[in-house]
């Protein structure tokens, strides 16, 4: 194993190369692409969330000026190819369509597709369009989706159970679920959404006299772009180029290619037209996949002194009409690592993904992530009503270093990681004992409501599934030495120009700004799996040191037939490439890669040209990394508001490759985290009509709401070459259940308790006055 | 997110102002701030054939004082309210409720006239200008300058009593006497939001004003509470009838009892806050 921990670049906190000029309003979007004879389109969607339509009238529209062309579904779908977003990954189910066509399933559905020569022009004609729609009753309620008599989502399917997995209950685990101390607990985490910064958006070249269909899209994942639409259009695929430039954000709702950007796709292929759709936010909260909105009954069986003995989880996930890509089907995973981080024997599971008349489930950020909430809610119900402290019980039955490797209850091998030492060490930050003595002396005296809590987990950043779990890498050194990376990955804020040039560079022993990282465009990269999963670190990263290898051994070949000295007894450092212990003796690297490309009568004899390698990385099937939440809160018994008074995150990521970019990685997550326990909340009413349909509604954390976030690192290696290990998505696994957990310890005080989020003034109020 | 087409209009005096508006009628609306406007056009939530831009009307813009009356033209930006020490010293609350509105670029931009003409029952200068017995100076094309009083300018969510052809020119907020006290209370979900509920008060020898936001369609005046207030009630009893007949909406953000008990605690504290600054004022 080789690492490189404690290099010249890979482990320093190297200021991001992609900051200046995304600070600086520099940043290119795919809205600032803007090509000649360009149209712009927009949708017009369903205002219904589960009816028949009657009559879609486009005859106004299509007459009103500057109106190239308005489409329905009569008009695309039978077109359309194969509108699965990923071949891979999809699960069977619902009948995926570009327009809506004979009937509407969610609020939001795009009816009519119209093309104009601006946005104002096609939101004024879509204003003509007449869409008239006998509405049904819809499907709502994901806990009563199932019952009988409830209407179906997708008639064709003929149920509303789009997945389901089940695990049988042992005679041991059942005699353990019938002892003495059970803890049963319901709990509900509501519907949010991703929400990026930028919103969704395309732009579709189609040059019918070449046959080349081009995009430029706001993607994490270029490759399997491409391939999408390809299929959808019916262009080859070696016609099809996909390019995304900066990524203002995606966190999941960009990693597979959504319904509108096929469609859009399918429409300039149709038009032979430039076109592009740039989503509203109206639309991206309406309309682009959400997620979380799960449920589940939990039981945890213990022994008298508090260890758990086995665990059930019946899990219900809502998959809206049209999840996108491995959602609406994620679930498993929930049940597959509900005993996370804690010794126990036992477990068992069931886990469904419902359909409902709502906008489709996507990954967002941690996508299985309600094993962690529900867990770690769990364990301070638990810890509550066995008379433990919550921290004690963690203690007791975490999961300690020494008996790694460590295989779950479920089957799921756990080692390299650190749980027990994280517990300590946010413990320890967050000062635990001391808070505990203020908290009791802050209640008794004055009557005020703090709390504490804890958030543990671990996290599978996974290898397992095809194609998450390879990336391929092009390191090409240029005549003048200075390097240039094709990576397969669509960075949308991860700093990977950044990073993979300082793992580039250490490799190679060449200054990191004589490297550059080219990515997000189908036509200059291998394929790639794409940003998201937290796999670049682990993935690209070693894909990258694999390719350096080649290279690095090529360039030492040629100083050592240039030098005439043995290829073991050289080394590359500070861009020289010279005889281990006589640095006098050395040829510099621009020299080898001048001559490997301009001087090839000196290169070895046979020596192939250039200095360039193409190498991949296949991941293990697991990289786990893992950390612990801790935060402290106050509630304002008179107002309900809910107050963060601190945050603390202890984190285990493997070997570090830059620690400002994983400290910004892990806030990020905890800020998403926060909004989505108090803030973030898409609602419907009982039709299925959304209710929080812009930023005034929809509540997204700011400044003003998040603390500083303080954190503390432990650096147990990966397995794999640089010893990384995932945690992107991380910071938004272990908040939700934190804070969740600290506002129930505070509202313990009074007896009070919660059982789902947000965690608004409503709840609040609502447990007080209900408990105590 | 595009607004529908509409026509422009940039007069620079009220009277082409109130002109366009007598002309236009129904399909005329006045863009001063633009911060509520710009984003309901924007979502087509609304639309207006003609839009008379007011900012380049000069004497739509500053304050002056005039006797005991502070009068706040209607295009002055809101900032100004909450910088201006001029503002701060002759109407306290003024000062107090301004950093509440929105956050800075809003206030930056945002105007008193137009948070006062679009009504909003959250927002918090209506609810100052009832608290205080504020007067709103309206315009008509023939030159007629009306005054109506808080109180009766205010009629619903987004309506007031202005004809549409009227402009609103100023807010004439009275200057209370130097041994008064305010306060001015909110909770909203995340700072900068419309309030879930709120209050505006003030006390002086004689007078109490107490203004609820966020609980209605107009600003609540809590006449029985100042009337309590007045005879010396607690903090406490004076919240419990300030809040005895209200009817708040409920929405997403929170339930009409939710509303209720916020409202009770605020003006318990506001009450409070401002009887201690009328004491040290005094």
């Amino acid at each position: 194993m080789t690492t490189s921990t404690a290099g010249r670049f890979v482990g320093q906190s190297v200021k991001r190369r992609e900051d200046p000029r995304l600070l600086t309003g520099h940043g290119r979007y795919v809205d600032d692409v803007v090509l000649p004879g360009m149209l712009h389109c927009t949708f017009v969607r369903s205002d219904v969330a589960r009816g028949r339509i009657i009559r879609v009238d486009t005859e106004a529209a299509a007459a009103l000026d500057g109106v190239t062309a308005v489409l329905t579904a009569a008009d695309l779908n039978p077109h359309a190819g194969n509108m699965q977003p990923t071949l891979l990954l999809t699960t069977p189910g619902a009948p995926l369509r570009p327009l809506a066509d004979g009937d509407v399933r969610f609020v939001g559905e795009p009816i009519v597709l119209i093309v104009a020569s601006s946005r104002y022009v096609a939101e004024d004609a879509a204003d003509l369009v007449e869409v008239e729609i006998d509405s049904d009753p819809a499907v709502i309620d994901v806990e009563h989706a199932l019952d009988d008599g409830v209407p179906i989502v997708h008639p064709e399917l003929g149920t509303n159970l789009g997945a389901e997995m089940v695990f049988p209950i042992s005679p041991e685990l059942e005699a353990v679920l019938a002892g003495d101390n059970v803890v049963r607990r319901i709990f509900r985490q509501h519907r949010h959404t991703p929400v990026p910064m930028e919103t969704r958006g395309v732009v579709v070249e189609y040059e019918p006299s070449v046959g080349e269909l081009h995009a430029w899209m706001s993607t994490q994942n270029p490759h399997e772009a491409k391939q999408a639409m390809s299929r959808v259009t019916g262009v080859p695929a070696h016609l099809v180029r996909v390019e995304g430039h900066d990524v203002g954000g995606g966190f999941g709702q960009k990693f597979f290619t959504p319904r509108e950007e096929m469609t859009v796709a399918l429409a300039a292929r149709r038009l032979g037209r430039t076109l592009k759709w740039i989503e509203d936010r109206r639309e991206n909260l309406i309309a682009s996949n959400h997620a979380r909105a799960d449920v589940a009954e939990c039981t945890f069986a213990l022994d008298g002194d508090g260890r758990l003995l086995g665990t059930y989880i019946d899990h219900i996930e809502d998959a809206g009409a049209f999840p996108v890509g491995a959602t609406g089907g994620a679930g498993a995973l929930v049940g597959l690592l509900f005993t996370g981080p804690y010794k126990c024997a036992l477990a068992s599971l069931r886990t469904r993904s419902v359909w409902t008349n709502t906008c489709g489930r996507g990954a967002y950020r941690g996508p299985w992530m309600f094993e962690t909430v529900a867990r770690e809610q769990m364990v301070d119900a638990a810890a509550r009503a066995m008379g433990m402290d919550p921290l004690d019980w963690r203690r007791r039955n975490v999961i300690p270093t020494a008996e790694l490797p460590y295989t779950l209850p479920t089957g799921l091998p756990l080692d390299m990681v650190s749980p027990s030492e994280t517990l300590e060490q946010a413990a320890e930050i967050i000062g635990y004992d001391a808070f505990r003595s203020e908290q009791r002396r802050l209640f008794a005296e004055e009557g005020r409501l703090v709390g504490i809590g804890l958030g543990l987990y671990v996290e599978p950043s996974t290898g397992m599934m095809d194609p998450m779990g390879t990336e391929t890498a092009v390191v090409r050194v240029n005549p003048n030495g200075q390097v240039t990376v094709a990576l397969g990955t669509g960075a949308h804020g991860q700093g990977i120009e950044t990073t993979m040039a300082q793992v580039v560079a250490e490799e190679l022993g060449i200054d990191y700004e004589d490297v550059t990282i080219v990515q997000g465009d189908s036509a200059v990269t291998a394929y790639g799996r794409g940003t998201g999963g937290s796999g670049t670190a682990v993935i690209a990263g070693n894909s990258c040191r694999n390719a350096c290898a080649v290279v690095r051994a090529k360039a030492i070949e040629i100083a050592a037939h240039l030098m005439e000295a043995a290829p073991d007894d050289l080394e590359i450092a500070d861009a020289q490439i010279a005889v281990r212990g006589t640095p006098t003796r050395s040829v510099a690297w621009t020299e080898v890669a001048r001559i490997a490309h301009l001087e090839t009568a000196r290169l070895p004899e046979g020596m192939e040209v250039g200095l360039e390698a193409t190498a991949t990385f296949k991941a293990p099937p697991f990289s786990w990394s893992n950390a612990c939440h801790a935060c402290t809160v106050e509630i304002d018994r008179a107002t309900g508001v809910v107050s963060i008074l601190r945050y603390v995150v202890s984190e285990d990521c493997g070997v570090m490759i830059n620690p400002m970019i994983v400290e910004g990685q892990v806030a990020g997550g905890v800020v998403q985290g926060i909004g989505g326990t108090l803030y973030e909340h898409f609602v419907y009413d009982d039709d299925g009509n959304p209710l929080t349909t812009t930023f005034m509604d929809y509540l997204l954390p700011t400044t003003t709401e998040v603390p500083t976030i303080e954190y503390g690192h432990v650096e147990t290696p990966s397995p794999t070459p640089g010893g990384h290990k995932g945690m992107g998505e991380g910071g938004a696994i272990g908040s939700p259940p934190a804070i969740f957990n600290a506002v129930a310890d505070a509202l313990a005080l009074v007896g009070a308790t919660i059982d789902r989020t947000p965690l608004t003034p409503d709840t609040i109020l609502g447990a007080i006055t209900t408990d105590a | 997110m595009k607004p529908a087409p509409f026509e422009y209009h940039a007069p620079e005096t009220i009277h082409e102002v109130c002109g366009l508006l007598a002309e236009h009628g129904d399909e005329a609306k006045v863009l001063a701030g633009g911060q509520s406007l710009v984003p309901m056009l924007a979502l087509r939530l609304t639309r207006f054939e003609h839009l008379v831009d007011v900012n380049r009307v000069a004497a739509l813009s500053g304050f002056g004082r005039e006797n005991g009356t502070l009068v706040v033209r209607a295009c002055t930006r809101q900032r100004v309210m909450e910088r201006d020490a001029a503002i701060a010293a002759a109407v306290p609350l003024l000062a107090q409720a301004t950093p509440l509105i929105g956050h800075f670029q809003i206030r930056n931009r945002g105007t008193v006239g137009g948070s006062l003409a679009h009504a909003d029952p959250a927002s918090e200068y209506p609810a100052v200008a009832v608290a205080l017995g504020a007067e709103l100076e309206l315009a008509s094309p023939g030159g007629a300058v009306r005054r109506l009083t808080a109180d009766d300018f205010f009629v619903g969510t987004w309506t007031t009593a202005a004809e549409p052809d009227e402009l609103l020119v100023a807010a004439r907020f009275p200057v209370w006497p130097a041994r008064s006290g305010f306060a001015i209370e909110e909770v909203a979900r995340r700072h900068g939001d419309f309030a879930l509920a709120g209050v505006a008060c003030a006390i002086t020898d004689g007078r109490a004003g107490i203004a609820l936001f966020g609980v209605g369609s107009t600003p609540v005046r809590a006449r029985d509470a100042e009337e309590a207030w007045l005879a010396g009630a607690g903090a406490a009893e004076v919240a419990e009838s300030a809040v005895r007949d209200l009817d708040p909406p409920a929405d997403v953000h929170a339930t009409a009892s939710t509303r209720t008990r916020i409202a009770r605690h605020l003006v318990e504290r506001a009450v409070t806050r401002a009887q201690e600054g009328q004491r040290v004022a005094g």
